[in-house]
């Protein structure tokens, strides 16, 4: 029993810790706000030649064949930094076609994941606001070999530079995952403006697009359990991030409170923000116990992984909207205003709330799990 | 980061399974005797004094197979050991702060129970301020002469001795004047009172000491360190009850769950209303945190990276986390959650502590762990200031100090 980083782990986290401290600044994520793309490809190879991109894929695709707790880590400091971009749409793509893709497919995707050439997202959110794959209206049609797919999907984050968009749809079959082309016909991308200007969220559109054969991934109706899992770990990682986005409050907010001055001493010595800054801490550190035990039940197979992991994102979810919250309570009028950068790390943990199911949807599926 | 017990833990854990199956009371315990006969079970088991060394009548096990040991019993229901205060952080002070006289006279008596000890620390005007404590004990060659009130001890009348913290010096700043001792409360000038809290039982008591006698040979360190002493044991083995603490938890939400399969409203089972599911939702998350919290702190003492201030975080986190698991089940219970006695099984519940009632038992009992061992408020101090480093703040008896 060893619920601590192994060297290995926290040398991930401390380069991660550094790398982002020194390229990802506040003002940088300010300077992709105005980005069309949202996002540094320069960064994006840098964080290549890293092996982050290929951190959980397999050895012969360029990968380092690592688990869930260590990308965890890495998400964790994603979050603290608010740093934008593809990063987990991406790794969880090319988690579905790793675990369900041809040769062929993982040919053509993984090891371009891995350089940084290609970058991916699932589009896992239908047109009503539902989490449950079963109730998607999307639909594809048998057309010669391959299909045509009709419906649309909300909220995609980082469709607009993926190079190749997972959609599930319903086939004769059943659930069914599908590869498709940004660039086909009939599929139209529309940006919903959400208010962490860092999060690019995109509605896919899909008027009879047309998919090979080839663009099936795993078999016709065969992707129920795979989208399952993808969820809860799309769930774990979005946790993760918006663990570090409120460790980064809570820093911003004690260091606030230790220097700040009214009443001729500095606000941390009062009570009634002290002990605020302790139930912060509190929601902090239990949410870090939430994470890396879904991450590590997630890697390990434990029977209670996918507990785990609806656990982790309804906890996480609401600890880090509070502690993010709170911080700015703690700093007053300075936190309310758009020069501080409280708001980069309040706003990319709500904006990872609803995403891979929100609280009320993980929180239904605990009491089936656990209650039947 | 591996969170699989160890082929030992699991074996250690099966044979605790069996020995508890064969062994555990199958009546209640209804006499101290029949308590004290458990508890001597326990301990020639191995099950009572864990983590003590060998050397002093322990069994010199990891806190890993401790949290085992509280996991299974809570996982039975089995009825606690008791002098649960002495072993569990009253013999630690005598084992790290005691002279050999003492070491030899009192600890293998504490962990076979032939002698129960109590905690005298708090007074009527000393709660979280500890320090500013008014109980006397003066010199008087041989011995010390004590007068005093003290509140708030558990097992009051079932205890031969004590361990108390007295003023020696009252010249001095608050907590340097200060001493530990170990009283005999089988004496004249010692009267236990059982004090009633609101679930309606008396587990605590008010002790009076009028020239009660505590011996020179049973001061506990030097004169005046007594605030030091007890700020290096109190807490002593936070953690590891993790698992059985969450374990209780988690018997109470089958419970809970059973209640709102049987109990209707409008004709259909409470468990069918998406207003119930998302509370029940909500606490089961905020549980299962507490566990694997539980598990994150067995770990560090496993490496025995004493968890220090950072065990006010448990502290605070799970009897905090006590009180809206209880406020919510009576949320769906309704008038159900708040009988006294059970007419049906689902609403048998044991508190926290282990004590068996109903829901309205361990509801009313959830209110006393946000004040015991430091009050949550004192919690929230303790991480401001050591954990988070945030200034001190500027306090009337510091400015006088």
């Amino acid at each position: 029993m060893d619920f601590s980083f192994s060297p290995d782990q926290q040398l991930l986290k401390n380069s991660a810790r550094a790398f982002l401290d020194e390229h990802m600044k506040p003002a940088t994520v300010r300077l992709l706000w105005d980005d069309p793309r949202g996002e540094s490809d320069t960064l994006w190879k840098e964080m290549a030649q890293l092996g982050w991109l290929g951190l959980s894929l397999p050895e012969a695709y360029g990968g380092s064949a690592l688990g869930m707790v260590e990308t965890a880590v890495l998400l964790e400091e994603i979050g603290r930094a608010a740093c934008p971009g593809p990063y987990w749409p991406t790794a969880l793509a090319a988690t579905a076609i790793e675990r369900a893709g041809s040769d062929a497919q993982k040919k053509r995707w993984l090891s371009a994941v891995a350089t940084g050439d290609a970058r991916a997202t699932i589009a896992l959110l239908d047109a009503d606001l539902d989490w449950n794959p079963e109730a998607m209206t999307t639909r594809a049609e048998k057309s010669g070999s391959g299909f045509t797919l009709s419906g649309t999907k909300q909220f995609v984050p980082w469709a607009h530079v993926a190079d190749v968009l997972l959609v599930p749809a319903k086939t004769t079959d059943g659930l069914t995952l599908f590869l498709v082309d940004p660039s086909a016909a009939g599929l139209t991308l529309e940006p919903a403006p959400v208010m962490d200007l860092a999060a690019r969220l995109t509605a896919v559109k899909l008027e009879k697009v047309a998919v090979p054969a080839d663009g099936v991934l795993g078999g016709p109706g065969q992707a129920g359990p795979l989208l399952a899992e993808l969820l809860r770990r799309g769930a774990v990682g979005a946790a993760a991030e918006m663990l570090g986005a409120a460790r980064r409050c809570l820093d911003m907010a004690v260091e606030y409170a230790k220097v700040r001055e009214q009443f001729g001493q500095p606000i941390g010595s009062f009570q009634a923000i002290r002990h605020k800054c302790a139930e912060m801490l509190l929601e902090v550190e239990n949410s870090h116990s939430a994470v890396y035990y879904a991450a590590w039940a997630l890697d390990a197979g434990a029977e209670d992984a996918a507990l785990a992991a609806s656990v982790a994102k309804a906890y996480v979810g609401d600890a880090a909207r509070r502690v993010c919250g709170e911080a700015i309570q703690v700093h007053g009028g300075i936190g309310f205003t758009w020069e501080y950068d409280l708001h980069l790390y309040f706003k990319r943990a709500k904006a990872l709330e609803p995403l891979y199911g929100d609280g009320d949807y993980h929180r239904e599926l605990i009491v089936r799990r656990v209650a039947g | 980061m591996d969170l699989n017990y160890s082929a030992e833990d699991r074996e250690f854990r099966d044979n605790t399974r069996r020995w508890l199956e064969a062994n555990v009371p199958t009546q209640e315990l209804a006499t101290l005797e029949e308590r004290k006969a458990w508890h001597r079970k326990l301990y020639e088991a191995g099950y009572v004094g864990m983590l003590w060394p060998r050397e002093f009548g322990g069994w010199g096990a990891s806190p890993m197979q401790q949290a085992i040991v509280q996991d299974e019993m809570a996982r039975v229901s089995a009825p606690p050991p008791i002098n649960g205060l002495g072993i569990g952080f009253i013999g630690p002070t005598i084992i790290v702060h005691g002279t050999d006289w003492q070491k030899q006279r009192y600890l293998k008596k504490m962990l076979t129970a032939e002698e129960i000890w109590c905690q005298l620390y708090s007074e009527p005007n000393a709660g979280s301020d500890l320090a500013s404590l008014r109980t006397r004990a003066e010199d008087q060659g041989d011995h010390f002469l004590v007068n005093g009130q003290k509140i708030w001890t558990s097992s009051g009348p079932i205890s031969d001795w004590g361990i108390l913290l007295a003023r020696t010096d009252s010249k001095v700043a608050k907590h340097k004047g200060i001493s530990c001792f170990l009283l005999h409360m089988r004496q004249p000038g010692v009267e236990v009172r059982p004090l009633r809290q609101i679930t309606g039982s008396s587990l605590f008591s008010e002790v009076f000491m009028t020239n009660a006698r505590a011996e020179k040979r049973d001061l506990i360190g030097k004169l005046n360190q007594g605030w030091e002493i007890a700020q290096t044991t109190l807490g002593w083995e936070r953690g590891a009850n993790s698992l059985g603490r969450v374990t209780r938890y988690a018997i109470a939400f089958t419970q809970l769950v059973r209640a709102a399969k049987e109990l209707k409203r409008g004709g259909r089972p409470l468990f069918d209303d998406p207003v119930v599911r998302a509370k029940l939702g909500r606490i089961y998350a905020d549980l299962e945190v507490q566990r694997y919290a539980g598990l994150r702190v067995l770990s560090a003492l496993l490496k025995s990276d004493s968890p220090g201030a950072a065990s006010s975080i448990t502290k605070l986190s799970y009897t905090e986390f006590e009180k809206r698991y209880y406020e919510l089940a009576l949320e769906i219970l309704g008038h159900r959650g708040q009988l006294i006695s059970a007419r049906e099984e689902f609403e048998e519940v044991d508190t926290s502590s282990g004590e068996p009632g109903t829901w309205a038992t361990a509801f009313l009992w959830s209110r006393a762990g946000t004040i015991y061992s430091g009050s949550s408020e004192i919690q929230k101090n303790i991480i401001g200031e050591r954990v988070l480093g945030l200034p001190k703040e500027v306090r009337a008896d510091r400015l006088k100090a």
